[in-house]
């Protein structure tokens, strides 16, 4: 599906997506299609906007998404609802998947997911009945050790239902960031070459050899949440991971168990950070490299729906700092192997001949059109890219869609009597990220600033004695930090959400990093535990605050000057 | 009739623009430029999300305005169809905060100003409907979901109208007099 088909979406089902606060362009298509008549129903733990918009909210229970989907397509399934002929032509495995939803039957499900079992009927319903549906979602579903699982049911209750391949259906990821699916389709993955192609496929790794002339690996990669592992507990030498280069990221913020990445940072022989600003990983940095921003330079970004946009330098960057790209091509170059390039065009050039899905997407149509949505497979200018996929025919070899769906697993670290609540990072909008840009910007600092906001039900803080605005102590196994209790009834008594941008009010020092979906490496940053602490002497904790803040702009060479220059 | 700017809560989706637009009104664009920590950010309107709503609260520029008629200095006055506060009179009295039925007014510490013990000038702050600024309401412009409309006696009087019209599409009559006997 296309971004822009949202307005004209019928339904849309949103999971796990939180729009308003993630991509507020986005949400902006949200509330346009429901002034056109389209029936929203919203799945998410939290009161949000698009929950407060919607004409269903099936406020779940945080760690519990598959329940809620295998309910609903057992509901679809038993009542008759299901798109029989579409099933039998377009789809394989459907007995096998009838076969585990059966189990889930609503009172079932709610016994678990706490969604009332009328209201999952009705859910199901409405979804089946409407002509046709969209499925958009978000980190709410694969920020979870169980969610690969979770993406393929919801793609088979759209299966079920006969919504693919046709306009304003489907199924779409919302990317947690921006451009996090360029750097997907430009293979910055562990096992993949740009265009999604795999390092063990010999054939591709024949082309990609032919074109850059060099030997090429055929083993996969570590995956970014595995590198704790290959440096703190590899005992070979040979397997250990002993540099570390970092561009654009900052791990020792935006990772799970901030600790344990410090440790791992600290004990990593050499790390190279390239960024446009000073961040949390920059501290552990041996090298630093200072590289333009997005306004800096020329380039392309994907969009979620696969549209490849030209983005364009509008203002001169300082003297001395370098592209990304030709930071990428001197380091090559010093290493032995001659890379240059004259323009980002001639990069783009190479890729698109490399990637048979991306080969038509030329500079000259993307300025023409805007956008292009790949598989975009020919040069032509007839050739305008593919808005929505699987129209008469799934990718898979045999034209088919596949029904999956599985067991419910629940979170790794649940409640317990020493951490009474549940723990899950999620988005606010203005702050973008981890806040390396949007720290920087003025306004947006001034609108929210350290140390940040715990979410929490007016009926824990009652019980906590703790007032709106008042420093809290957020602590578990892992880790603590201090934020402010931001009692609010969009949230349900016992669970407990955080920002993850902060420095100071620095949620990742509670999440969990060993629970991972076995199939994308994705932590699970939705679930673990914690307990909040009322702080009694208010003034010493403001005071921590501020000082620590100020200490650690100062390490940063940050200047620090107006009225917080004490 | 007094314009005033009403939100929608069914497009606002909390994104709070209106209030970064607001003070880029007020305080110039200069603060794209001077420190960060050089200047006050007190936007003339406020964000609240309860439960069920999410939209931005300011003064509704009242026919009969309270707050007008409890100023002791008289530094409230109707300018352009616009209720506004001439910060440069106020004495920061409150009497106004007490007075709005909708907490549309609160208190600001003044930038760069300096009072004979030291402490910053404090003034009463609320929505001028960008009066003097050239291109308001900037919250209206700014809006990216066109969540806030500027009503004006033409606005208001086609949606009262449209009321009427309503009204009387729905009526049914009951009160048939009785017979005399």
């Amino acid at each position: 599906m296309g971004v822009p088909e949202i307005e004209d979406a019928k339904l849309i089902f949103n999971f796990g997506y939180n729009g308003a606060d993630s991509h507020p362009i986005v949400q902006r298509r949200i509330v346009r299609a429901k002034q056109k008549g389209a029936t929203i129903i919203t799945a998410d733990p939290r009161v949000t906007e698009a929950a407060r918009i919607a004409d269903i909210h099936l406020q779940l229970k945080g760690g519990t998404n598959i329940v809620l989907v295998n309910a609903m397509c057992n509901v679809i399934y038993n009542e008759g609802l299901v798109d029989q002929n579409f099933i039998d032509t377009m789809t394989n495995d459907y007995d096998k998947f009838v076969e585990v939803i059966k189990k889930y039957t609503p009172e079932y499900a709610e016994g678990i997911c706490k969604v009332p079992a009328d209201l999952i009927r009705k859910a199901a319903r409405t979804y089946a009945k409407a002509p046709t549906a969209m499925i958009l979602y978000g980190m709410g579903v694969c920020q979870f050790g169980q969610a690969v699982d979770v993406v393929k049911a919801l793609g088979s209750l759209a299966l079920m239902t006969g919504n693919y391949g046709k306009p304003a259906s489907g199924i779409g990821p919302v990317r947690g960031q921006n451009n996090v699916q360029g750097a997907c389709d430009m293979g910055a993955l562990p096992n993949n070459y740009p265009g999604y192609q795999p390092v063990t496929n010999p054939d591709v790794q024949a082309k990609f050899e032919k074109a850059w002339g060099v030997k090429l690996s055929n083993k996969n990669g570590i995956p970014l949440t595995h590198v704790p592992h290959y440096v703190l507990e590899e005992k070979d030498p040979n397997k250990q991971i002993h540099a570390y280069y970092i561009f654009g990221e900052d791990p020792a913020q935006s990772d799970p168990d901030v600790g344990e990445v410090r440790e791992a940072l600290e004990k990593i022989d050499f790390v190279v950070m390239q960024d446009i600003f000073m961040n949390k990983t920059g501290e552990f940095a041996d090298v630093i490299l200072p590289s333009t921003a997005w306004n800096e330079h020329d380039g392309v970004y994907s969009c979620c729906d696969r549209g490849f946009q030209r983005i364009r330098k509008v203002v001169e960057p300082p003297k001395n700092v370098k592209t990304d790209w030709e930071i990428i091509c001197e380091i090559s170059t010093a290493m032995g192997y001659k890379m240059k390039y004259k323009d980002t065009e001639e990069i783009w050039n190479e890729l698109i001949d490399l990637c048979p899905n991306f080969a038509g997407a030329t500079y000259e149509k993307l300025e023409k059109l805007g956008s292009v949505q790949w598989p975009c497979r020919s040069k032509d200018m007839s050739d305008t890219g593919t808005v929505y996929l699987h129209k008469g025919k799934f990718t898979n070899p045999d034209g088919k869609g596949k029904f999956y769906t599985a067991d419910w697993r629940p979170p790794k670290e649940v409640e317990n009597d020493e951490y009474p609540l549940s723990f899950s990072t999620v988005r606010e909008v203005g702050h973008y990220s981890v806040r390396t840009m949007t720290g920087n910007c003025r306004a947006l600092r001034n609108l929210e600033d350290e140390p940040g906001w715990i979410q929490m039900n007016p009926k824990d803080c009652e019980e906590l004695n703790i007032k709106h605005g008042d420093l809290v102590k957020v602590l578990n196994k892992r880790g603590w930090c201090i934020t402010r209790c931001n009692a609010t009834n969009r949230v349900e008594k016992g669970a407990t959400y955080m920002t993850y941008q902060w420095w100071i009010g620095c949620c990742n020092e509670l999440t969990i990093g060993s629970n991972l979906d076995p199939v994308s490496n994705t932590p699970e940053y939705k679930y673990c535990n914690c307990r909040v602490e009322r702080l009694d002497d208010q003034k010493k904790a403001w005071d921590f605050v501020q000082n620590e803040y100020q200490d650690l702009r100062k390490r940063m060479g940050i200047r620090v000057v107006g009225k917080e220059a004490k | 009739m007094r314009h005033f700017v009403k939100g929608n809560p069914d497009l606002c989706i909390g994104c709070r623009t209106c209030m970064i637009a607001c003070v880029v009104a007020h305080e110039g664009r200069r603060i794209f430029e001077i420190d960060p920590d050089g200047y006050d950010f007190n936007p003339k309107l406020h964000m609240v999300k309860t439960a069920k709503i999410s939209i931005p609260v300011q003064c509704k520029h009242c026919e009969n305005p309270a707050c007008l008629a409890v100023c002791p200095v008289n530094c409230i006055k109707v300018i352009d169809d616009a209720v506004v506060i001439d910060q440069t009179q106020c004495i920061g009295c409150k009497s106004c905060v007490e007075a709005c039925p909708f907490g549309a007014i609160d208190m600001i510490a003044q930038v760069g100003t300096s009072q004979a013990d030291g402490s910053k000038r404090v003034v009463a702050n609320k929505c001028d409907l960008c009066v003097g600024t050239g291109d308001g309401p900037s919250c209206v412009r700014v809006c990216p979901t066109q969540a806030l409309t500027l009503v004006d006696e033409d606005k208001m009087k086609e949606v009262v109208n449209e009321k009427r019209v309503e009204s009387a599409k729905a009526s049914t009559y009951i009160f048939e007099a009785k017979e005399e006997q």
